[in-house]
């Protein structure tokens, strides 16, 4: 086929877009992502039984907040990074703030006089923890790539990271109606970890998972 | 591109708006930009990329955010496709040291070794091309069929089979010559 052809053909072809168009395929992933990873989370821990008599604690609100702030970053990256030649640059250090804060509040806990030191980061759960949040973000990482394989990225690597990094924030916030942890160094140290390792597997798999 | 960056971001304006007349100016100046650009950077299989690229631009205009420079967003999508078509040539160069074995593992003569080859090929396209070529060329579903499943358009559809059916025939031809030196 020449190139005019094509051209003509694909003119022919023109129909106005959906205004918006990325967003809508966005919060759709974002929606679907949400949900399914909540009915995982249900179907295979359930929430936490103390769950009302948490929401009315700092711990659970300051968790739910570092782990959505995750989320919200890397739906920056990825909403940017799907539109071709982009930089995702200021929501990768934006990252900084939430883990920052958190840092401080762990420091600040951590230094507590007379406080088991060893439960402030091991909790009860460490060895689950991570792996949790990557089981419970799996729905959501399958939801997000499938959102961003609708748009243009052009960084696959970076795209592939962003997205992993939304996954797993999604898989965090849910898990932490599962979880009962809620000191600021168990948070900031296995959390992190868990949503990190989603970014990283994003990243991994980007070159077969988005190529288009 | 950088001059004419405001005439053409009023054309892409327009053409997602629908104005198929400033669409098509605008591809084909888009045409003449990426000639000149893959020309001097992959030499022979320039006007594939061309296509391909233009044919990227078109399924991907919904992304373009008006509130960035649309050069920027053409300049993305090229340097993409001449990165693919990079990462797709290094591919084939090795795939040849790693099929050595292969080579003796098989005859010719085979009737059975066809349908590898088949997959085999498959293998080497996007996986959404790689699914509409199966519907289309070994499952015989129509255009319409794909194109409703799919969510595409059926030009799209059918101008995306052509060429990847016609870059696998191209793949085809470089694995016999490779074949033939061997």
């Amino acid at each position: 086929m020449k190139t005019d052809e094509l051209i003509a053909h694909l003119s022919d072809d023109l129909t106005p877009v959906p205004a918006h168009y990325v967003g809508r395929v966005l919060a759709m992933g974002l929606g679907l992502g949400f949900l399914l990873s909540a009915i995982l989370m249900l179907a295979a821990m359930g929430p936490r039984p103390d769950l009302s008599v948490a929401m009315e604690g700092g711990a659970f609100w300051m968790k739910l907040a570092y782990t959505l702030s995750f989320a919200a970053l890397g739906l920056w990256m990825v909403e940017r990074l799907g539109r071709s030649d982009t930089s995702a640059r200021r929501p990768a250090a934006f990252l900084l703030v939430p883990i920052l804060l958190l840092l401080i509040v762990a420091i600040v806990q951590f230094y507590q006089p007379g406080i088991d030191r060893h439960h402030m980061v091991m909790g009860d759960s460490w060895k689950v923890c991570a792996i949790d949040i990557l089981t419970i973000s799996v729905p959501a990482f399958v939801a997000v790539f499938w959102a961003l394989r609708k748009l243009a990225p052009t960084r696959l690597t970076l795209a592939g990271a962003g997205a992993g990094l939304l996954a797993g924030g999604i898989g965090a916030s849910v898990y932490a109606f599962h979880c009962v942890e809620y000191t600021a160094p168990f948070i900031l140290i296995w959390y992190t970890g868990g949503m990190a390792a989603s970014a990283l597997i994003g990243a991994g798999i980007s070159r077969w998972a988005l190529r288009w | 591109m950088i001059a004419a960056e405001a005439q053409y971001r009023d054309w892409m304006l327009a053409g997602l708006s629908g104005d198929r007349a400033a669409y098509s100016r605008l591809l084909a100046q888009l045409g003449g930009h990426l000639r000149a650009y893959f020309a001097r950077r992959v030499g022979t299989d320039a006007e594939d990329l061309v296509q391909e690229t233009l044919i990227a631009i078109h399924t991907k205009r919904a992304t373009y955010d008006p509130a960035l420079p649309f050069t920027a967003w053409v300049h993305g999508i090229a340097r993409y496709k001449l990165i693919d078509a990079w990462r797709r040539d290094k591919r084939r160069a090795t795939v040849s040291l790693e099929d050595a074995p292969d080579l003796f593992a098989h005859d010719d003569s085979e009737a059975a070794g066809a349908k590898r080859d088949v997959e085999k090929l498959l293998a080497k396209l996007p996986p959404q091309k790689r699914d509409l070529v199966r519907a289309v060329k070994l499952e015989g579903r129509s255009i319409a069929e794909e194109a409703e499943a799919t969510g595409l358009s059926e030009t799209v559809v059918k101008v995306t089979v052509h060429r990847a059916v016609k870059s696998l025939g191209q793949e085809l031809g470089q694995g016999m010559e490779g074949r033939g030196e061997n």
